[in-house]
């Protein structure tokens, strides 16, 4: 059985080098699906994991209040009701200090408000208008997972005199002082200068898109007296700890509604979320996008199976004789049917491990010339191979058992 | 080595093979009843449509009498399953053929050696026995070439080298010399002579009454009957003279 194999694979080696051309166009058909899925799970798995540790970066006990709602929704559920959304009371600063100091389970909380499209400018140069302008009170750091790189972050009496301080994202910095080291210069944002008094590390993108180096963080209060004092703030609260995470929340809640005077059989006005509900979304817009590119490459499999179904008809044909000669000398159906499918499930493996190949370098590739976070899930890996190989046996079982059936006598006489 | 007479290789019984071409029956084969005793050598001659080609793929286990019965080497072989009969072929019988059936992307060395793959035998042990097949031919120093690199009358020593290997207990040939010139067809029927001296079993399908003179026995069909069954010299006379 075992020799059988051998034999058989030797026999498909022998034919695919006979005729490489032909066998190389076929594997195309297979490397290209294979390749095709192998990137794009690669794209997907490392997207979710670096959003993951993201989330989980920005602080284990951390949750927030807004007054839009965070993230996104997939499938059903209730439709949001925009306008009654906008027409929630905005969230203060007064509610960010009101959470500290009544409620009882929370260390500590901090309020952000931005300002995207924004255009910083030096004396000498100028960014695009697509920096980031955020307003942060001084627990930001502490809340958010931003970690100061050179210099510091700004100070209270900094956020309580409105002071023009500014702490750059790496993308501002590089941008506005390549050759200079940023800190103690000036900045200028709508025509005010800003003092820099710090540098960020880089974090790079969130879902490839929305790049966290590419932010200018200023005081609170100056950042309200910049873009209008009237704009909601983003409140982060911290739990005291893990333990008393739900406590905390529901205290929060409770405290909210309280202040904002809501009758018990009123729906909240305001939205708290943690990473991990963010984390449960984006988890689920990959399962769909996973499940979606599956389905393409299915698709293009197939294509690649019409061609090894295409390749395989033309080899039993051209070998008729051949065939015929052996079953002459004594093989039996099955070793012949077994001859072809073993050609087929080769060739289409074969393809399938280049596929891998390629699809691994080009996620290696996108990973080093563009900084994306890539990683390969090992099942996606396996499945792969095996719906390639799958693909393989499918297609090539038709012509090979067309080869088997066939007449010995009359095999050798065609020509 | 004399052939023992007694023991008999080919039994074939009244075989009949009918086939149905356009919804009419063709009768190849009525009523053939040969037998062939182990260590002989036997010629069927016939014109072409005489049936012997018909005789040769029953003989050879290609094909399966309508009716009447076959036995061979004690086995009866008329009423087996396809994959029974392509034991029985990898086993019992070498076929050589008129237009050699070499495979042409292999060497003469893995030529010779197919039959034993079909064995499912080890591969040292094949090439050993490949070797040893295609020295009796003569040909060992030619064993990596590719049949497109051979001689016709090269081509068909390898053919009878591959027949050989499989050590079966009979020869069956159809035209061996068919496609050879007569300087080669020569030396290919000289080497059917040392094989029959050596004990070997042959049966060899010719049209030629000439190769069938050479042949101690002689089968003449016609028309799908057994027309003439004697010394090969007098069959042959018989055809050239129908």
């Amino acid at each position: 059985m075992f020799r059988a194999f051998i034999d058989n694979l030797r026999l498909a080696a022998g034919t695919f080098i006979a005729h490489p051309l032909r066998t190389a166009l076929t594997l195309l058909g297979i490397i290209i699906g294979v390749a095709t899925v192998m990137t794009m799970m690669a794209l997907l798995e490392g997207l979710r994991l670096k959003v993951n540790k993201d989330l989980s970066q920005l602080g284990a006990n951390v949750f927030r209040v807004d007054k839009w709602p965070q993230g996104f929704r997939i499938g059903g559920g209730d439709r949001i009701n925009w306008n009654k959304i906008a027409a929630r009371p905005v969230l203060t600063l007064d509610d960010k200090r009101a959470i500290a100091e009544q409620c009882p389970s929370v260390k500590r909380t901090s309020a952000s408000s931005w300002q995207p499209a924004q255009r910083v400018r030096t004396a000498m140069t100028e960014t695009q208008a697509n920096v980031f302008i955020l307003g942060t009170t001084v627990e930001y750091p502490d809340t958010s997972g931003v970690v100061v790189a050179t210099g510091r972050y700004f100070n209270e009496q900094e956020d309580l005199d409105g002071r023009q301080v500014a702490v750059l994202g790496p993308d501002v910095a590089d941008k506005l002082f390549p050759s200079l080291d940023p800190l103690g210069q000036e900045v200028r944002l709508k025509g005010r200068p800003y003092t820099v008094v710090g540098v960020l590390e880089r974090r790079g993108k969130v879902l490839g898109l929305f790049n966290l180096d590419n932010q200018v963080m200023v005081p609170m209060t100056t950042f309200l007296s910049l873009y209008g004092k009237r704009r909601t703030v983003s409140i982060s609260v911290e739990a005291k700890s893990q333990e008393i995470f739900e406590p905390a929340m529901e205290e929060v809640s409770r405290l909210m509604r309280q202040r904002r005077k809501l009758a018990p059989d009123e729906d909240d006005n305001f939205e708290v979320s943690t990473n991990e509900s963010m984390a449960k979304t984006l988890n689920d817009l990959s399962k769909v996008i996973t499940a979606a590119t599956f389905g393409v490459c299915l698709l293009s499999l197939l294509v690649g199976g019409i061609g090894i179904l295409n390749i395989m008809l033309v080899s039993v044909s051209e070998r008729t004789r051949e065939i015929g000669v052996r079953k002459a000398l004594g093989a039996r159906r099955s070793r012949i049917l077994w001859q072809f499918a073993t050609e087929a499930v080769t060739l289409s493996l074969v393809g399938g491990l280049i596929g891998l190949g390629s699809g691994l370098g080009l996620a290696a590739l996108g990973r080093w010339a563009l900084g994306l976070h890539t990683a390969v899930p090992i099942w996606a890996a396996a499945l792969s191979l095996a719906m390639s190989s799958g693909v393989g046996l499918v297609f090539g079982i038709y012509p090979a058992a067309r080869a088997a059936r066939l007449d010995p006598v009359e095999a050798m006489r065609s020509e | 080595m004399a052939p023992a007479p007694a023991q008999t290789l080919i039994e074939l019984d009244d075989i009949a093979r009918e086939y149905v071409v356009g919804g009419e029956t063709v009768r190849a084969l009525a009523g053939v009843t040969v037998h062939i005793a182990k260590g002989e050598w036997v010629a069927i001659i016939g014109q072409s449509g005489s049936g012997k080609s018909t005789l040769m793929n029953v003989i050879g286990c290609l094909d399966t009498p309508t009716s009447g019965s076959y036995r061979l080497n004690g086995k009866d072989v008329s009423r087996m399953s396809d994959d029974a009969l392509a034991d029985i072929r990898n086993r019992e019988i070498g076929f050589i053929f008129q237009n050699f059936q070499l495979l042409p992307r292999e060497t003469a060395l893995a030529n010779v050696e197919l039959p034993l793959v079909y064995r499912g035998e080890r591969a040292k042990a094949r090439r050993e026995r490949a070797i040893e097949a295609l020295k009796k031919v003569k040909l060992e120093h030619r064993m990596l070439h590719k049949p497109t690199e051979l001689s016709g009358g090269q081509r068909q020593r390898v053919a009878i080298a591959r027949a050989l290997a499989a050590e079966p207990s009979l020869l069956l040939a159809d035209e061996p010399t068919g496609n050879l010139d007569s300087a080669t067809g020569e030396e290919i029927v000289r080497l059917f002579e040392e094989l029959h001296q050596q004990g070997h079993t042959i049966v060899l399908v010719t049209h030629e009454p000439k190769l069938a003179a050479r042949c101690p026995r002689a089968v003449r069909l016609s028309d799908g009957k057994v027309v003439g069954d004697g010394p090969g010299a007098q069959v042959a006379y018989a055809e050239v003279h129908a």
